[in-house]
């Protein structure tokens, strides 16, 4: 996912090595370490949950291609229906993530196409499943 | 203590006016990702006068024509909207080294955060009046006579949607850096699905929602404010960003934390003249959360990137575009229901 955790502490780390302007005032600057408290409680919460929500999306997006076999004349969707996510770490997760969602828009594409809305509802089922496995709490849940 | 902006300010407003300006009491103000606000004070031949300075940032969530919304000020200051009064407009940046305007600062007013539980009780009610009265009287001017025009293209009626939407997905097609199937589901669904063409040519605000706006606590909305996105097109653009559940603040039905759904349609309607079409209407309605989700893309890649590391740019591209997703799934899952 865009922004992961790595990208989140990096630019909070330079906004924080940033020292504040003498325009700023200090109701901005307090505003402005407020914000940064929020992205880091948020960061914290999401170093612990990032690995299972991934696992979590990447299965439900796999047994979505498992029943799809309708629109896969090529075998691509039941190919990546089988895989499993073997390294657990969260670049990697995240590059299987974005292999499955690209294959997820080339399907939904499909079925739009093709008119069919049983499928297309599965289809939007997932979207709100995915929705909510990423779901962020703002006290850091 | 004063900063480079402060002296910078007091040369270039010096200049302007032919006479010498302290500045006093400046100080950056939250929020606003597009442009840096500052407050301040210039003092000249013994007046003080209350004063904001809006100016480019090094980068920023959006594109936005500083000009555009300086002359949208210009159109509806004093005409029955609480726009506040546009000043000077610095194309070249000068001593700030940045484009930038001066505008009339107002005093005494709150704004809310999105993430305020009630923050209009007990004046929501009447509050909602006043907002989706105002965005009524935006919507039933007639552009063509206001300064606006002289920079904004007026596109055909049957055309707003399609504009909008071709520059909002191309924002996300350019700024995308993790694939995003729900938001291209819903741009899909609304290149398919085109509304009826926008009843009259308005004058869209474009960030009219809860929260960009300054109320006395009783009801009265006092300084409507960020009109950098403004331009020409359908009315019911407007409301449909305003309705967003982005901006709902509660869970009991009322929409923008104010009135409810069928209240600020009624409010709107009597103020514009104008009719909200049900069909039209859910395409802006899914429409506001896609151009929602590509100013958090936006936001994401200016973050990631390092182009502008505003702490705000980061939690819009993580936090807000993740409820964004959820919101753009509610609307797909009744769609396809």
């Amino acid at each position: 996912m865009t922004p992961n955790v790595r990208d989140v502490l990096q630019g909070v780390t330079v906004a924080l090595a940033t020292p504040p302007s003498a325009d700023h005032g200090m109701a901005y600057t307090m505003s402005r370490v407020g914000m940064v408290t929020m992205l880091a409680t948020l960061a914290a919460a999401e170093s612990d949950r990032a690995a299972r929500d991934a696992i979590a999306e990447n299965a439900a997006i796999r047994a979505l291609f498992a029943g799809a076999g309708a629109f896969d004349a090529d075998g691509a969707l039941a190919a990546a229906a089988k895989e499993v996510d073997a390294d657990l770490s969260v670049p990697a997760l995240d590059a299987a993530n974005a292999r499955l969602r690209r294959q997820l828009i080339g399907l939904h594409e499909k079925v739009e196409a093709a008119d069919n809305a049983a499928m297309n509802r599965q289809i939007v089922a997932l979207y709100g499943k995915m929705a909510s496995i990423r779901r962020m709490a703002l006290g850091g849940g | 203590m004063s900063g480079p902006l402060s002296e910078a300010l007091a040369t270039y407003l010096g200049r302007a006016w032919g006479e010498p300006v302290a500045i006093e009491d400046l100080a950056r103000i939250s929020g606003g990702a597009s442009r840096e606000t500052y407050r301040f004070d210039a003092v000249v031949a013994g007046e003080r006068r209350p004063l904001i300075v809006r100016r480019d940032p090094p980068g920023s969530l959006i594109e936005t024509d500083r000009r555009s919304e300086f002359l949208a000020l210009k159109s509806f200051h004093g005409q029955g909207v609480a726009a506040p009064e546009p000043l000077i407009l610095e194309l070249e940046g000068a001593e700030l080294e940045r484009p930038f305007f001066v505008m009339a600062r107002i005093d005494g007013g709150a704004t809310a955060s999105p993430f305020a539980p009630d923050p209009y009780a007990p004046h929501a009610a009447r509050l909602g009046e006043d907002f989706f009265g105002t965005l009524g009287r935006i919507a039933k001017a007639d552009p063509s006579s206001l300064p606006i025009a002289e920079v904004c293209e007026a596109p055909a009626l049957d055309q707003c949607w399609k504009r909008e939407l071709d520059y909002w997905s191309n924002v996300i097609e350019t700024d995308e850096q993790h694939p995003q199937p729900i938001v291209r589901a819903a741009i899909r669904w609304l290149y398919s699905h085109p509304p009826p063409p926008a009843q009259k040519l308005s004058v869209v605000h474009g960030d009219y929602r809860s929260g960009n706006f300054l109320h006395d606590g009783e009801g009265r909305i006092i300084a409507v404010l960020d009109w950098e996105m403004a331009h020409l097109g359908d009315p019911l653009e407007d409301l449909g960003w305003a309705l967003d559940p982005l901006w709902r603040h509660t869970e009991d039905g009322r929409v923008a934390g104010m009135v409810t759904r069928d209240e600020a349609f009624r409010i709107w309607e009597q103020a514009s003249g104008l009719k909200v079409d049900p069909a039209g209407f859910v395409w802006w309605e899914l429409f506001a959360s896609v151009k929602g989700q590509a100013i958090w893309i936006s936001s994401a890649k200016e973050f990631k990137d390092g182009g502008y590391r505003e702490p705000i740019l980061c939690f819009s591209g993580w936090y807000t575009a993740r409820r964004q997703d959820e919101i753009l799934a509610e609307h797909l899952a009744r769609l396809a229901a």
